[in-house]
């Protein structure tokens, strides 16, 4: 994986980790990615993960399941998740697809979603679930 | 080279190049036309005026617009190429369009002046009638193609200027209003179907990157109607808002309104409903972590 | 807007005589050459190769003879044209079918390769070998060959295509060393090789070449085959992870060239995604088929064809929430919302096929 243009990373700063998609990701792809991502956040013990999807055209149910699991999971191991960078028209095909949004946290972009990690964290989250 | 038009039809203006070769009918016509034509044109800006068409012209741009056309008309028959009537049909209605003038007006003094035309050679060759004949059979080809290009000059023109307008009403009918940082406003005035909802969604979406809102106040005070499918469009446009990290308020709904929706089935549990404007906006604001006082705080208020 | 095409001025009044006499001939002769050729470009050439042909010949023509002289001539040069290029497409048809091996060891393929074309002509029936025999080797034209068995030229001509269709097919199978496994297999490659769209919808070539490993590798020299490349029709055969990826982007890459809004786009992407999915996870293999449709206004048609077990129930398939794998169970009803036309066709056993359309807005 070290050649070939990386498809995503995974950066720790402080006590959250950063996670960026940098190209389109098939399914096999994403699944690598929520595993290599759940690993990482019990390995370096995150409270937080920023997910920044700026790069991807397209979400589909494959993909929007993906990063709600990942989140979940994340949750269940103490760490709270932010989704950034979701383009305006992938949220509108998003919700026209019929996803129900509602338990994943969500910023603009990667600036915001520290901001609203930093709200979460220091005052324990009221995340709807 | 260009090509010519379908192989099996002959076209007008071959028909008329014909008869002119023929024998000269049309050159005898046109030079009637041209030797009468201040007459001519006088009486047909008359029936005009009779017919009560055109009348958000003046008199000036009456006499100068049938002067135009009349000249254009001619020198149709004399060529029998339509293109220089049409570019002129085209501009001419570009400019009465906004006035208000409408197809049936255009459409009637193209007719009217077709009919001053033909009584004016019936009159010319009422003596020989068989010439009436052959002249009326060379004339009327050529001045029923020059009203159907007007017409349809004006039609295709009036067709782009809706459309153009249409456009414009749409944008102008769902601004998206940057309050101040990171808030905007969103009234929605008129009807709200599926194509609107989504024009609305799409266009706030693009709103909430470009001035990065945290917050949008969304306005139904104006939305006629508010029933299951429009809630259901506001739930997509508020969940949609917030997978781009935006909140949505909802304002202008009445409790009456809100109390029905949940009854039949509605889920307004992901919109955040507040009765006015200026409530809405004061939530926003507390959203923002904006402290606001009632009384010195002149934010909105429509 | 609809602007009339210039009309050309046709010969002015007053100049009768001389070379202006055959200016006038000039809709005539267009309106001969454009009902016999299609292409405007070839039209126009044929137009003024003939309108030479008549000028040069003007002064020893009959005043008032012109007009017949000028009919024939047209004919005719559209006549040498065709000749011209019947001899290209059957030169084109050797080059394509019996390519000259290139090879180090070209004598020992080219030898096969006569083998295998000696082989192949003996599957034609004995009337067919020897009408293409006459015509290809001994050069015999249409016309004599249609005297000779009491048909006409043209239908002789037809029955030459197919069989040179046929001899392709033959030749395929003879070189590849493979029986047909099915019965449907012969008539899906000969749809295939003689270009007959209607009849390869008549047999559903397409299901079957998903349906036969075979066939589908034959198919390729005869798809491949004088077909011009589309530029308006995506293909995407789909067996894994990857070309969810790769149907989804020639769906966007054909949607921006139609000029889809951004948004569309992306709904379209989307939708794509969804069906292909459903191959991928279903069926392990089949296509996405994305073409551009002009008629009755500027769209975009998806086809994703599987030759997979096949959807029992597609009702509830269609309804939100069934879903036998880890998606939502949003696969196909949000496939369906995403897009403005929608249908599914299963056959249990044979396959599912999803066809689902996108018109432009035209805002």
């Amino acid at each position: 994986m070290t050649a070939v243009p990386r498809l995503f990373s995974i950066l720790r700063q402080g006590p959250y980790l950063i996670a960026s998609v940098h190209t389109a990701l098939d399914d096999s792809q994403l699944v690598r990615f929520q595993e290599d991502l759940v690993h990482r956040i019990g390995a370096d013990r995150a409270r937080g993960v920023v997910i920044d999807v700026a790069a991807l055209d397209v979400l589909d149910s494959f993909g929007s399941r993906t990063l709600r699991d990942v989140a979940e999971m994340a949750r269940l191991r103490g760490a709270v998740t932010v989704i950034v960078g979701i383009q305006p028209d992938v949220a509108f095909a998003m919700v026209e697809l019929g996803m129900d949004t509602g338990s994943v946290l969500t910023a603009l972009d990667l600036e915001e979603g520290l901001v609203e990690l930093d709200r979460c964290v220091a005052a324990p989250p009221v995340v709807p679930t | 080279m260009t090509r010519n038009e379908d192989p099996i039809v002959t076209t007008a203006p071959m028909d008329v190049t014909r008869l002119l070769d023929e024998d000269d009918l049309l050159p005898q016509l046109v030079a009637h036309l041209r030797e009468h034509r201040t007459r001519l044109r006088q009486e047909w800006a008359a029936r005009i005026q009779q017919a009560h068409l055109l009348q958000a012209m003046t008199a000036q741009e009456m006499a100068a617009e049938t002067t135009l056309v009349y000249d254009n008309y001619v020198e149709v028959l004399e060529t029998g190429s339509v293109e220089a009537l049409q570019d002129y049909a085209r501009d001419l209605s570009e400019r009465i369009i906004p006035r208000g003038v409408e197809t049936h007006e255009v459409v009637g003094i193209v007719l009217l002046l077709r009919d001053v035309l033909a009584r004016s050679l019936f009159e010319k060759f009422q003596r020989d009638l068989p010439l009436l004949n052959r002249v009326l059979d060379a004339y009327e080809p050529a001045a029923n193609r020059i009203a159907n290009t007007v017409a349809v000059s004006f039609v295709d023109e009036r067709e782009r200027v809706i459309r153009q307008q249409q456009d414009s009403i749409r944008e102008l009918s769902t601004p998206v209003l940057p309050v101040r940082e990171r808030l905007l406003i969103l009234p929605i005035i008129g009807v709200l179907d599926r194509e609107r909802a989504r024009q609305v969604t799409v266009q706030l979406l693009g709103g909430i990157r470009k001035h990065r809102a945290k917050v949008v106040v969304v306005d139904i005070t104006g939305v006629p109607d508010v029933d299951e499918s429009v809630a259901n469009h506001l739930v997509r446009t508020v969940d949609a808002s917030r997978l781009m990290g935006a909140s949505v308020i909802i304002t202008g709904l009445s409790p009456e309104i809100a109390q029905t929706l949940v009854t039949i089935g509605v889920d307004l549990s992901k919109m955040n409903t507040i009765g006015d404007l200026q409530g809405g906006l004061e939530e926003a604001e507390r959203l923002l972590g904006y402290t606001v006082t009632r009384s010195e705080n002149g934010a909105g208020g429509p | 807007m609809p602007r009339v095409a210039a009309v050309e001025p046709v010969g002015t009044p007053g100049e009768e005589s001389g070379p202006a006499g055959v200016a006038d001939l000039i809709p005539l002769v267009r309106r001969i050459v454009a009902a016999r050729v299609p292409d405007p470009a070839t039209a126009d050439d044929l137009v003024q190769e003939t309108l030479a042909r008549v000028l040069a010949a003007a002064e020893r023509v009959e005043p008032g003879m012109l007009e017949p002289y000028a009919i024939v001539t047209a004919r005719n040069v559209v006549a040498s044209m065709w000749r011209e290029q019947d001899r290209q497409r059957r030169h084109q048809h050797r080059v394509v079918d019996l390519r000259p091996p290139e090879a180090p060891d070209e004598d020992v393929l080219a030898a096969e390769d006569r083998a295998a074309v000696a082989e192949a002509l003996t599957r034609l029936s004995d009337r067919e070998r020897e009408t293409l025999l006459a015509h290809e080797v001994s050069g015999q034209d249409t016309r004599s060959l249609a005297a000779e068995l009491g048909s006409t030229a043209g239908a002789v001509a037809a029955q030459l295509n197919r069989t040179r269709a046929r001899l392709r097919v033959e030749y395929l199978l003879v070189s590849e060393r493979v029986e047909p496994p099915t019965e449907r297999c012969r008539p899906v490659l000969l749809a295939l090789s003689s270009g007959d769209r209607r009849r390869q919808r008549e047999v559903d070539a397409a299901r079957h070449l998903l349906e036969c490993d075979v066939c589908a590798r034959l198919s390729a020299p005869l798809l491949g085959r004088g077909r011009r490349a589309r530029d308006d029709e995506l293909r995407v055969p789909v067996r894994t992870d990857a070309d969810i990826v790769a149907a989804r982007q020639a769906a966007r890459e054909l949607a921006t060239k139609l000029r889809f809004s951004p948004t569309d786009i992306t709904l379209i992407a989307t939708a794509v995604s969804e069906v292909t999915r459903n191959i991928v996870r279903f069926a392990d293999s089949g296509e996405v088929v994305v073409a551009a449709l002009e008629e009755p206004r500027c769209g975009i048609s998806i086809v994703a064809r599987d030759a997979g077990p096949g959807i029992p129930d597609v009702e509830r398939a269609l309804q939100d929430g069934y879903s036998t794998y880890q998606g939502l169970g949003l696969g196909l009803p949000g496939a369906r919302r995403l897009m403005d036309e929608f249908a599914v066709v299963s056959e249990t056993g044979r396959g599912t096929t999803v066809t689902m359309t996108k018109w432009r807005g035209d805002a």
